[in-house]
């Protein structure tokens, strides 16, 4: 498998931060492989994603996407990347559909394949019949699948969940995991997963790495991860590697 | 394709928005129709002052009557006449019931005819060697008309009444002088039929107030109030520009764009033009209200004078200005509460230094110095210039450059802000 992302001794600290927020990472992700970037609050994770998608620079090392770097190539590096925020980055005021074809011009699409890809997306996430509607009177789960939507528009080589599928009911959970399953499967599609549910991680993801204080503290293919540490699942390595203690800040 | 879809994006965002659109259509309505209705009533105390004026006529004569027709005739004053004592009198102005009270003392124009005819029979009396009447000593002691001012009274409307009364009782004077000469003459040609001696005055003043191109129209509250609010208006439109900003910032939207290739630039753009157009849909709602809906009020019409595309740049730039504004203030400010307070606050004080609630003509020196600093204030000079003045561009260059260099600095500091953070 050809490397996707190479992250090379990364690292970023803030002005004024006691600390760095992310410590010279390097680990790379494979093209098709899912990916699940695990810690606890404050590891790092969010400031890593937003260097990944070229938001501010590195304070050192180096991110090549495709081989490519922000600071040189950044159009291209950011034409490979779809993201899945956390938050619901949909206007409430627009239906899904104004919405979608929205972002689907801002990704520089338009046309009939535009309207077919929103409306082939919305038929198979089972919100052909609400695609009129306004999101504001969506439910929770209508909204992340939207928000999903949002980031596959262009079909993206690397697809970045923040948290995809935090306060939404079974069902919904269920249709946007088997989703990025299919995509996966169907168009190779790598993708960075974070998440908190540690037992989905552990069923979706091919590789995990957790990192704490901005830091690598290990990595592979979740099976091997496991094996390893002779634990019985992923929250059991996890709470190995990182402890039980509260990471309020 | 990007931008147009974007400006289209933002229109379906601002006109589901009824709060906003209330803020941004109905507010300036409300406060043109309001203010102006308020100011009117005081513009018209302060041009058109009817002066509260007690006489009083201890003369019963001619001069007393001449004195009080040509007050009526002046328009300048409400006269009020009564029989009170010098003390009475005082007490009256000082309590503030008249502005000025006027004391015309018993045979005052007895007294002026016979002086007259005294200096008169003088003047004769030398050119047919009347002796004796040229020996005689003339009375030069003067016959007093008493003023009495309200002590807050400022000193130049002090003057210019006290010059008006002056002029009325010279030409009194001067007309009694003269039926005096018609008097003697009349003893010194007895067969002689003399036509009437024309009083009329021979050198008369035209005013006009200064302006360019032969434009001549006069300030009123509908010229100030309809220009002022609808600016005051347009730099509102930072508030809901920055809520924009920001709600995108805290529900991930802007995150999202910024990692489309070249996609924030594009989205900012299409917001600024789309607030450019709601503000010079704005201004033109604004316009007809002065010239449709003020008249209806008993106001008077909004003449916008004849130069459209003057009145189109000065709004265009004014709305520039206020969305560069509004995108400095929901760059710089980390929530919608801490937006609205600054916005709403910061173009208030703007508001009232740049004399838009009160027009900078009546400010005193020191405020007219400060209210340059003020944007609103340029745009309103602009759009008195072209309303009053028949102004070009020659002339409104210099407020439109102030309005598009800060335009320019507010989107140039945007940038810095937003830089600096990447980089913090």
């Amino acid at each position: 498998m050809s490397i996707l992302v190479d992250i090379q001794h990364v690292s970023k600290k803030y002005k004024d931060a006691p600390r760095a927020a992310v410590n010279d990472l390097t680990f790379s992700i494979d093209k098709g492989n899912v990916f699940g970037l695990l810690g606890p609050n404050g590891a790092g994770k969010t400031t890593f994603i937003s260097m990944l998608c070229g938001l501010f620079p590195t304070s050192s090392g180096e991110i090549y996407i495709n081989g490519k770097t922000h600071k040189t190539h950044s159009k291209e590096c950011k034409q490979v990347i779809g993201v899945v925020p956390q938050e619901i980055a949909l206007y409430p005021k627009l239906t899904a559909w104004e919405n979608l074809m929205f972002l689907g011009h801002m990704y520089g699409l338009s046309g009939t394949s535009l309207k077919e890809n929103v409306k082939d997306n919305l038929r198979i996430l089972g919100l052909e019949e609400n695609m009129h509607q306004k999101i504001v009177s969506y439910s929770g789960g209508m909204k992340r699948r939207v928000n999903l939507i949002a980031g596959l528009l262009h079909n993206p080589q690397l697809l970045i969940l923040d948290e995809p599928t935090v306060g939404v009911d079974v069902q919904s959970k269920q249709a946007i995991i088997e989703h990025l399953k299919k995509l996966n499967r169907e168009n190779g599609m790598t993708i960075l997963y974070t998440s908190h549910h540690l037992e989905e991680a552990e069923d979706f993801c091919s590789h995990i790495a957790i990192i704490d204080d901005g830091k690598l503290i290990t990595q592979g293919a979740t099976k091997q991860l496991i094996a390893d540490n002779n634990c019985k699942s992923i929250e059991e390595v996890y709470l190995k590697i990182t402890g039980v203690k509260f990471r309020d800040k | 394709m990007k931008l147009l879809y974007s400006i289209y994006k933002e229109y379906k965002v601002l006109t589901r928005d009824r709060a906003g659109l209330a803020i941004t259509f109905i507010m300036p309505t409300v406060l043109i129709l309001i203010i102006t209705l308020i100011q009117d009533t005081t513009f018209r105390s302060v041009n058109e002052a009817s002066v509260p004026l007690l006489i009083v006529d201890r003369d019963h004569d001619s001069l007393s009557n001449v004195l009080e027709i040509s007050l009526i005739k002046s328009k300048f004053f409400v006269i009020t006449k009564k029989q009170l004592s010098d003390e009475e009198t005082k007490k009256e102005i000082a309590t503030g019931h008249f502005f000025i009270g006027i004391i015309i003392p018993e045979n005052t124009s007895k007294k002026l005819r016979e002086k007259s005819s005294a200096r008169i029979s003088k003047l004769l009396g030398s050119f047919s060697g009347d002796t004796s009447a040229v020996a005689e000593p003339l009375d030069t002691s003067k016959l007093k008309v008493q003023l009495y001012f309200d002590p807050i009274t400022k000193k130049s409307f002090k003057t210019t009444i006290s010059n008006s009364i002056e002029r009325i009782i010279s030409q009194i004077e001067m007309q009694s002088m003269v039926s005096s000469l018609n008097e003697k003459m009349k003893e010194s040609f007895p067969l002689a039929t003399p036509s009437k001696l024309e009083l009329t005055p021979i050198v008369s003043l035209t005013e006009e107030y200064a302006s360019y191109n032969n434009s001549t129209i006069i300030p009123n509250s509908v010229q100030h109030n309809v220009p002022a609010w609808t600016l005051f208006a347009m730099f509102f439109i930072c508030i809901p520009l920055a809520g924009n900003i920001i709600r995108e910032r805290d529900d991930g939207s802007a995150f999202r764009l910024l990692t489309m290739p070249g996609s924030y630039m594009i989205v900012i753009l299409g917001k600024m033009l789309t607030y450019v157009i709601v503000s010079l849909i704005q201004f033109a709602l604004m316009l007809c209200v002065g010239v449709f809906i003020l008249p209806l009020l008993g106001l008077q019409e909004l003449n916008i004078g004849n130069n459209l595309p003057m009145l189109f740049l000065v709004a265009f730039s004014s709305g520039l200005a206020a969305t560069g504004f509004g995108l400095l203030v929901g760059t710089i400010a980390t929530s919608h509460d801490q937006a609205s307070l600054f916005g709403a606050v910061f173009v208030i004080i703007l508001a009232a230094i740049g004399g838009i609630w009160v027009p900078t003509f009546v400010m005193p020196e020191v405020m007219k110095k400060i209210a340059v600093i003020s944007p609103l204030n340029w745009g309103l000079e602009a759009f008195y210039g072209i309303f009053l003045r028949n102004f070009g561009f020659k002339e409104i260059f210099p407020e439109v450059a102030k309005l598009l260099l800060f335009f320019g600095a507010s989107l140039g500091g945007s940038y810095l802000y937003q830089k600096y953070k990447r980089l913090k």
